[in-house]
């Protein structure tokens, strides 16, 4: 199994207060579909910024240990440098729109990243139409909706082909719909393309039908780690992380805990019903 | 989990952040951006007209705590933007102007420091207000001797009006450095 993203022994605090990673050991395969959870302050984004190199390289502080992207330290290397190979979209995602149009956002880094005006060009309207929005190059940015800027960000982000991309909080302003949609989008993209996907996410049932791994996070230590029916029975032990897991999965694993089965892989509540039927659960649930 | 727990904490490497090595230039160009359309827009606050561009400049070397180059090269910026808008007797006048004003404002920051005072509560208020002082009295003494006025015109008539448009700029500088230093520093705020 290829290995994406590796962090070892990796401590970190910014230059005033603690310590807000502490001893992270973890390895993402490549081409999965990771999910970060954990309480508010757990150092969830930082996590995810230690990952993309801009902890501790560009932000500064205090740390230990080394993280790896596909193999190579991050250590004495710009965020630019990492670019091409780990996108980013963070949850203040406005703050990560620059341009006039959707055109030039997504340019905006190919340009930077010096390639050809031909295959700029080319790369723009193809990552336009795999976040379906086809044609919109001349649009402003005011021309589009939130969840459509979230999408053109997720474009940008795309059109530069980084084999890891990493999401943070994604849908935290958006209505369930929007939401909903967007992780459709980036499952779709995910299966697609085969890119490794590390999402923070608050609300897992969006995701729950892709999400093939899981980090959880509590106090800047990893608690839970690994396969996501592994990780989440971990975390299922743990009465504040429980909250975290989908509503699916709790009542999943509280059936398995109180009637000492070993039900399936709950991915949509079409999973859950076949096993009500195959195991009788209503009348045994009574 | 609890052999985790116990394991001791290695020896942290301090590292510098080099988010701000270009921080201070974006947050320079927006506000220098801004006091043009203010200079051009503001009204006369009696006899004086706020200078914007001392009162931007001022409140990034307050912020990002710019080296002695740094703060040379955004003064000297600063005049080379004003210059095209200014409706001086003699526009090229700001480019010493600003200069000074923005190595005066670094010298105060600096002697604050000496002073063992670099978090005082004011001090974008007295460099802002030093600053201004160093520009406008450089600029109305180049005025002076462009226009052949007599001394007196220049201790009496004009660096009055300087101080006077020093005290609205250090207010300006003082009030608005807070709100600024949030806005460009709002993903540390929310990392803490």
């Amino acid at each position: 199994m290829e290995t994406a993203i590796k962090l070892k022994d990796f401590y970190f605090g910014y230059k005033k207060g603690g310590l807000v990673l502490k001893d992270i050991n973890l390895e993402i395969p490549k081409g999965s579909f990771t999910v970060i959870v954990g309480p508010s302050g757990a150092g969830k984004t930082t996590l995810c910024k230690a990952m993309t190199g801009v902890v501790p390289f560009y932000s500064g502080g205090r740390y230990a240990g080394e993280v790896e992207i596909e193999g190579a330290s991050t250590q004495g290397k710009m965020v630019s440098d990492l670019a091409m190979k780990i996108g980013f979209i963070m949850e203040d995602y406005e703050s990560q729109l620059v341009s006039m149009t959707a055109g030039e956002e997504i340019s905006f880094s190919l340009i930077n990243h010096g390639f050809p005006v031909e295959e700029i060009s080319a790369r723009v309207s193809q990552a336009l139409e795999d976040v379906g929005l086809p044609g919109r190059e001349t649009y402003q940015l005011d021309e589009l909706s939130g969840g459509q800027r979230q999408r053109l960000l997720l474009a940008s982000v795309l059109a530069v082909h980084p084999d890891i991309i990493i999401l943070d909080e994604p849908v935290s302003a958006m209505d369930p719909d929007g939401a909903y949609n967007l992780y459709q989008l980036i499952g779709r993209l995910h299966a697609q393309y085969g890119t490794t996907i590390v999402a923070v996410e608050h609300r897992v049932d969006y995701l729950l039908p892709f999400v093939t791994d899981m980090i959880g996070i509590k106090q800047g230590e990893i608690v839970a780690h690994g396969p996501f029916a592994a990780a989440a029975r971990q975390l299922y032990e743990d009465e504040e992380m429980r909250q975290l897991l989908p509503p699916l999965w709790q009542v999943k694993l509280g059936l398995e805990q109180k009637l000492s089965l070993d039900l399936g892989d709950w991915r949509t509540e079409t999973d859950a019903i076949s096993d009500f039927r195959t195991f009788n659960l209503e009348g045994r649930a009574d | 989990m609890e052999e985790q727990k116990n394991k001791p904490i290695p020896e942290l490497i301090e590292i510098e952040n080099t988010q701000d090595r270009y921080r201070w230039v974006a947050m320079a160009a927006m506000l220098l951006a801004i006091s043009i359309i203010l200079h051009t827009v503001s009204p006369q606050l009696g006899p004086v007209t706020p200078n914007w561009g001392i009162a931007m400049y001022c409140i990034v070397i307050n912020i990002c705590g710019l080296s002695l180059k740094q703060a040379m090269g955004l003064g000297f910026i600063a005049g080379v933007i004003i210059v095209p808008s200014s409706k001086s007797a003699f526009p090229l006048g700001n480019l010493v102007a600003d200069f000074s004003g923005a190595v005066a404002c670094w010298a105060v920051l600096r002697l604050l420091d000496s002073f063992g005072l670099p978090n005082f509560k004011f001090r974008p208020l007295l460099s802002c207000f030093c600053g201004t002082m160093a520009s406008g009295g450089s600029f109305t003494f180049i005025l002076l001797f462009i226009l052949g006025l007599p001394l007196k015109v220049w201790i009496f008539g004009m660096l009055p009006v300087v101080a006077m448009v020093a005290g609205v700029n250090c207010v300006i500088a003082q009030v608005l450095t807070a709100p600024v230093k949030r806005l460009f520093y709002v993903q540390e705020e929310e990392d803490k």
